[in-house]
């Protein structure tokens, strides 16, 4: 038997008010946000100069915000956007405490609303509302994003 | 040159200010792959070039760049003048992708601070400002706007001057810049 394995949510799953509890979580290391922020010229040496981050109040070298969102975002991919279609935007993005390197985060999400695309048919808009959290509980960024989210039925269009 | 430089403190921006940015990035396929895979991201628009072929009766000729890449590198570019002295990043609004980024494109960013205000501590202050990213073609590909906390110069450039030389190896001492 071949079972063929398909991955993501269409547009009429995104019911306004649903919630999604989104897989896996991540742990942060030293080096990913090392990388991160070296490999993308983040100039700022708080991410990249543990006594600097020290001087500055930090326990350490911080995991870039930047990566925090990314990897929040990622996490969300599979339940709110893997079968759609192009990221639109985000709002009111606001970071909560700051991660450190062996600090794990997790993600949940709620449809706040959901439109159908006037130019595009067979497509609609969807934003949702993140919180992406430490496994203390403590919120490390929220944010809205909306996408194209793409309807049954519309497969390959 | 002090640890971080002398002309990115609070006291220097001012609203209506617009940095261009001195350098451009060209984006490479490594790039988007080791942030789309490190952050667990799942869509193949960023890593199945036969997919995209099929997307959206094949708008787009490759795989896309990731959105939060692009937003990183374009930061990036922005960093050293605008956040080089910053102590935390606070927020982002109005974010944006309005043209798609493809592998060997170059990025070009230049930054319009919005406004500057007192912060809840007396040694920092608030800085909001615009954030554009274009392509090698003048095509907007990032637009967000970004809030920071930065250091004073008045609490901070000091201390900051003597980061080096309170660490330099015996022999140096008494080394001065210039």
């Amino acid at each position: 038997m071949r079972i063929e394995v398909r991955r993501g949510n269409y547009y009429e799953d995104f019911v306004e008010g649903r919630r999604f509890f989104h897989h896996w979580g991540r742990t942060f290391t030293l080096q990913d946000t090392l990388t991160f922020s070296t490999l993308t010229q983040q100039h700022n040496p708080l991410y990249f100069n543990e006594e600097y981050a020290r001087y500055l109040g930090y326990q350490g070298v911080p995991v870039n915000p930047l990566l925090v969102f990314a990897t929040v975002l990622g996490l969300t991919v599979e339940d709110l956007s893997e079968a759609g279609g192009p990221f639109l935007g985000v709002d009111d993005l606001r970071f909560g405490v700051p991660v450190y390197p062996g600090d794990t985060v997790y993600a949940v999400s709620e449809v706040v609303s959901r439109r159908e695309s006037r130019s595009r048919p067979g497509w609609g808009i969807v934003e949702w509302r993140t919180v992406g959290f430490n496994q203390r509980g403590e919120v490390v960024v929220q944010y809205r994003r909306r996408n194209l989210a793409r309807m049954r039925g519309a497969e390959g269009r | 040159m002090a640890i971080t430089g002398g002309g990115n403190y609070f006291e220097d921006f001012q609203p209506g200010q617009v940095y261009v940015h001195a350098r451009g990035r060209t984006v490479s396929e490594l790039d988007n792959y080791l942030i789309t895979l490190m952050t667990l991201n799942t869509a193949q628009a960023h890593f199945n070039r036969e997919y995209m072929a099929r997307m959206l009766e094949g708008a787009f000729p490759e795989r896309l760049v990731m959105g939060a890449v692009t937003m990183a590198m374009c930061i990036g570019l922005s960093s050293e003048d605008l956040s080089e002295n910053a102590i935390a990043d606070l927020e982002y609004t109005g974010i944006s992708f309005p043209a798609p980024v493809f592998h060997g494109d170059t990025l070009y960013a230049e930054t319009e601070v919005l406004e500057v205000r007192e912060a809840d501590r007396p040694d920092a202050g608030i800085v909001r400002c615009r954030v554009t990213g274009r392509k090698q073609d003048g095509s907007t590909v990032f637009v967000g706007e970004r809030t920071f906390l930065v250091k004073r110069r008045s609490h901070w450039q000091e201390r900051d001057g003597q980061f080096l030389s309170s660490r330099l190896p015996r022999e140096l001492r008494g080394w001065a810049e210039g």
